[in-house]
């Protein structure tokens, strides 16, 4: 045993006798260096004080708030918000705080790496950077020549990823971006509000502004999405009501006047009756929707079947309580924030609809371009830089098939991740042989990860950009090491909030180890590839080029602190009637762009299908110190959060036979268990569903501080729904039981599910 | 005399860890020892409805700090002054000791044998000693006294992603601190066994303070176990012994 102190002081009272016998080390006792958690000196003040502040964007997340690092003596040694940002000031989050771990981490990639063992099997050689670029080009012309350029694929999210689409584009595959984050996130809310609304970015609420809110699911505060937090803490303080819809205590449950555990799966159910209760009791802005909406008549026909009581027994509520909702929210019309949410990903079929739902309540109560309501991007130049395009190659032979074929609302949004998925397994409708993966875990992220594995294994070659040994690394032929945020350059970040802003992202410092930044990496890709692309010398020279546009330049940019501000222009004339880009040029409650494709034009409700008996749902969030599955290796975030608790509602707990703080494993209808997890036992959860945080219990064995802490809820996401609209995945769409002791436990069901609602069957697989 | 306080908003906080993390990225604090923690409580019933908040902890630079009191070191005469009147007076010290002029509960580094005693008598557990080193020190939230001195607040509420945490003089009768305590009745963790007058203080709905105070509140008088009989003597002779073997 090591003797410290503290067993000194612990054992001070029986060490009496024994002092004589303690034998201390030479040297031991010598004067140390200023212990970790004394005050820092270096640089003459303590702490942070007095370092020299760079700015930059944050990439811990995709929110991208804008920062300072702040070095002293050459080293980064703190991280804050840029004081100049309109939205988060002097603030950054946890994850924020803690990017400095980003750079030391231990396990980060160091060199180029080429696979030697099998496949997934984790044994690498270190390669130079000539070899490992040369050995990419090579394998992707060799498959572009004999299988056709569609055959390639990107997976990509992130900054990094704007680099090497673009390498992909210009290689002609139709599939040269394929974003989890649409098909597994945000791809129902963002289509439901561009073909109602006419423009992509749903997520313009002022919640600052609002007198009453309502969040379907959203979590804000256990996700931080930073100025959504502030803006949505700043809406509480003046007063906003809060109404929560959620099967699970969330954590503005806790904050909101009104919290609706609802059945999941019926959210629709409760919106389409709000909307008839909303237009049969006159509570709509009937000004707004007369000037500026299409479909009002369709509308009110469509839904006059949803009632209040209906809906009450669907989505396993009390009618006071969702009379009490809709009223609440309808008396603050227009000031009112109908949060379109932003992961829509959840039963597949009927999640564009559920907000579409959503984006016709918003326009009833005429809660657009006001205060408290979505509001207007305020648009502003910035130059495109020709130097980071490439252009898609005339002179290609087009796939006889497409790959997006069966999903009319794909192509804007890039190939549905299943699709390349299922092509590379089955090589229909064509064979997809080489996959490049960029700042995305694909493994911890699209549904049914054993398939992704599964069809891994078929291809010719893989490889991946990465900053950390993640687990979509260790099945690649090939590795790069990226420059981090803190260390790179990327492009001109324009953003259209309340209060406009540009800013840059810089490089803080130099990159460790042989990591290179994306631009350089697609710049030696574009030359070997032979594509006229990434052709300026560094990146100045495209940065200067983009903000031209705006008189600026980054010299200037930075003389202004890395951040200039513009006038904002969010809300509407309440005289006029307001423009959008529909096909209509109105508020589309009736969608024709649905209507053209034969989908259901106005909302319908489709139930998903509940649980089989003995099984829960599995629903899974976030917690606030962690960014999906990638920040979980991070020293300090590790530290604050290592792995997370099932929650289990206390009901159901007693009838199992299992309490708080018990160790279980997670089953799901497939019979994939999960590691062990911890049970966190709580009246704030509803009998029928588990939740978990997700993104832990990782299956890299290179990621020392998280391999195998705590469980995946993405390894117990085996069957999924594929969204009719775009091809998205569902992610809500599993049942899980419990294992304790060895021993299965049944989940009890506590509530009587309704006629209308089917019961998942589970079929044993073939 | 002045005495520096942090309320922390529970209806603004959001249990995010800027806070946490912004202290150990300033004062670089090593895993797993923490100045400043959140712990999440609930979801779980109160008499006012579920509530599902946060234990925002730090230091709370007690009145009557029990950390201070049980301090083997030999006192010495120390001179403090105030940085704003640039007054100045000499107090006996131990090697942990409440600043006159702020109210700051502050280690003396040089002068701290690393014996853990304060650590075990903090009621509130605010207090480190990081056991990995050769020869620790006791180390704990300073409220930032360095940034203090060069006009910075501290390091969590500049961070805090929310301004959930208000910070002040509560000596000073406009200061917001010292309206949120006086007029707006924000609560401390005290019981009738703690009651040492803990300057941070909390504000926000009645469920979530009464699921904070149940949960977080300290009924254990931790520091008279450290003060038994005897202790002190033992552990000097035993130090003495380790430093005259060296």
């Amino acid at each position: 045993m090591k003797l410290t102190r503290r067993h000194f002081l612990q054992n001070a009272g029986i060490a009496a006798a024994a002092v004589a016998t303690w034998k201390i080390p030479k040297g031991v006792m010598a004067a140390s260096p200023v212990p970790a958690g004394t005050v820092a000196t270096t640089g003459g003040l303590p702490g942070s004080l007095g370092a020299k502040e760079v700015p930059s964007v944050c990439e811990m997340c995709f929110w991208r708030c804008p920062i300072v690092g702040k070095v002293k003596d050459g080293k980064i040694v703190k991280i804050e918000g840029n004081p100049k940002s309109p939205t988060n000031g002097h603030r950054v989050c946890a994850r924020g705080n803690s990017g400095i771990q980003l750079i030391y981490d231990p396990d980060r990639l160091k060199y180029p790496m080429k696979r030697v063992g099998a496949r997934g099997e984790g044994k690498w050689a270190r390669i130079s950077w000539n070899e490992a670029l040369d050995e990419i080009t090579h394998n992707i012309k060799k498959v572009r020549d004999k299988y056709g350029p569609s055959s390639l694929a990107m997976f990509d999210h992130g900054a990094s990823a704007e680099f090497y689409r673009e390498i992909f584009k210009g290689l002609g595959t139709e599939n040269y971006s394929n974003e989890p984050a649409f098909f597994q996130c945000m791809g129902a809310v963002s289509l439901a509000y561009l073909v109602t609304y006419g423009y992509k970015i749903a997520e313009r609420v002022d919640m600052a502004n609002a007198k009453a809110m309502v969040f379907f699911g959203t979590h804000l505060g256990e996700n931080i999405h930073l100025s959504h937090v502030r803006e949505y803490i700043a809406g509480l303080q003046n007063r906003a009501k809060l109404v929560v819809v959620d099967p699970r205590f969330s954590a503005p449950a806790g904050k909101a006047d009104l919290w609706l555990p609802i059945r999941p799966g019926t959210d629709t159910a409760l919106l389409l009756a709000w909307i008839n209760y909303v237009i049969q009791n006159g509570l709509y802005d009937k000004d707004f929707v007369q000037r500026n909406c299409e479909g009002f008549d369709e509308l009110k026909e469509a839904v006059k079947g949803y009632s209040l009581g209906w809906a009450a027994r669907i989505c396993d509520l009390k009618l006071d309580d969702i009379r009490r909702g809709i009223e609440m929210l309808a008396a603050s019309r227009p000031h009112v924030t109908v949060h379109p949410g932003r992961h829509s990903a959840w039963y597949g079929r009927g999640d564009v609809q559920r907000h579409r739902a959503m984006a016709i309540l918003t326009a009833l109560f005429g809660a657009v371009g006001v205060p408290g309501g979505l509001y207007f991007p305020t648009p502003f130049n910035l130059e495109e830089s020709d130097c980071l395009e490439c252009e898609e190659p005339e002179d290609v032979e087009e796939p006889e098939t497409s790959i997006k074929e069966k999903y009319p609302f794909t192509g804007y949004f890039g190939s549905p991740t299943a699709e390349i998925i299922k092509a590379t397994r089955t090589g229909e409708p064509y064979p997809v042989k080489l996959w490049g993966i960029c700042g995305v875990n694909i493994l911890q992220t699209i549904p049914n990860p054993y398939e992704t594995m599964e069809a891994i294994k078929k291809l010719d070659f893989i490889f991946s950009i990465e900053i950390l040994p993640t687990e979509p690394a260790i099945w690649s032929d090939i590795i790069l090491p990226e420059a981090n945020y803190l260390e790179r350059y990327d492009r001109v970040y324009a953003n259209h909030d309340l209060t406009p802003y540009v800013t840059v992202r810089q490089p803080v410092m130099k990159p460790m180890f042989e990591a290179k930044p994306p631009f350089w990496i697609a710049k030696e890709l574009a030359k070997r590839l032979d594509l006229d692309c990434f052709t300026c010398e560094r990146e100045e020279e495209y940065l200067d080029e983009q903000l031209e546009a705006m008189g600026l330049s980054l010299a200037k940019l930075n003389k202004e602190g890395g951040l200039v501000t513009l006038k904002g222009n969010p809300y509407r004339d309440p005289g006029k009637a307001i423009k959008v880009d529909t096909e209509s040029g109105k508020i589309e409650l009736f969608s024709s762009a649905f209507d053209d494709e034969d989908m259901d034009p106005i909302p319908k409700f489709e139930p998903t299908p509940a649980p089989p008996k003995g099984y829960a749902r599995l629903v899974y969030g976030r917690v606030p110190m962690h960014t999906f599955s990638r920040t979980m290796n991070n020293l300090w975030l590790s530290n604050e959060c290592p792995e997370g608790k099932l929650w289990l509602n206390d009901e159901v707990a007693k009838k199992m036979g299992v309490k708080d703080g018990d160790e279980v494993i997670i089953e799901n209808q497939d019979a994939y268990r999960s590691n062990p997890v911890k049970l966190m036992v709580t009246p704030g959860i509803r009998h029928d569903i588990v939740y978990l945080p997700h993104g832990f219990g990782s299956r890299s064995p290179l990621l020392t501080k998280t391999y195998k802490h705590g469980a995946s809820d993405q390894f117990l996401i085996t069957r999924y729904e594929q969204d009719p609209f775009f091809g998205g995945s569902s992610h809500r769409t599993d049942f899980v039981r419990l294992i304790k002791d060895g021993k299965t436990l049944d989940v009890p069901e506590l509530r009587p599910i309704p006629s209308e609602i089917p019961r998942f069957e589970i079929k044993m697989a073939s | 005399m002045n005495q520096y306080a942090m309320v922390i908003d529970l209806d603004r906080c959001v249990g995010c860890h800027a806070c946490a993390l912004a202290c150990r990225a300033e004062w670089n604090i090593p895993v797993p020892y923490h100045r400043n923690w959140v712990r999440e409580l609930g979801p779980d019933k109160t008499p006012e409805g579920l509530s599902f908040t946060f234990f925002p902890g730090l230091c709370n630079h007690c009145d009557h700090p029990v950390c201070v009191d049980v301090c083997p070191a030999d006192p010495v005469e120390k001179e403090f002054r105030d940085p704003k009147t640039g007054k100045s007076m000499k107090m006996t010290v131990k090697a942990t000791f409440k600043d006159p002029f702020s109210g700051i509960v502050l280690i003396d580094k040089e002068r701290c044998l690393g014996c853990g005693a304060c650590v075990e008598a903090c009621p509130y557990g605010a207090r480190y000693l990081n056991e990995n080193l050769d020869d620790p020190k006791a180390d704990k939230c300073t409220f930032c006294v360095e940034r203090l001195e060069h006009g910075e607040v501290p390091a969590c509420v500049k961070s805090c992603i929310v301004d959930a945490r208000i910070f002040g003089n509560l000596s000073d009768k406009n200061s917001e601190v010292y309206r949120l305590v006086y007029k707006k009745g924000a609560k401390r963790l005290t019981s009738k066994e703690v009651d040492i007058g803990p300057n941070v203080y909390y504000i926000g709905k009645k469920k979530d303070l009464y699921l904070l105070s149940e949960r977080c509140t300290p009924h254990e008088r931790t520091w008279e176990e450290v003060r038994a009989p005897g202790r002190r003597d033992l552990l000097l002779a035993a130090l003495k012994h380790v430093r005259s073997n060296v």
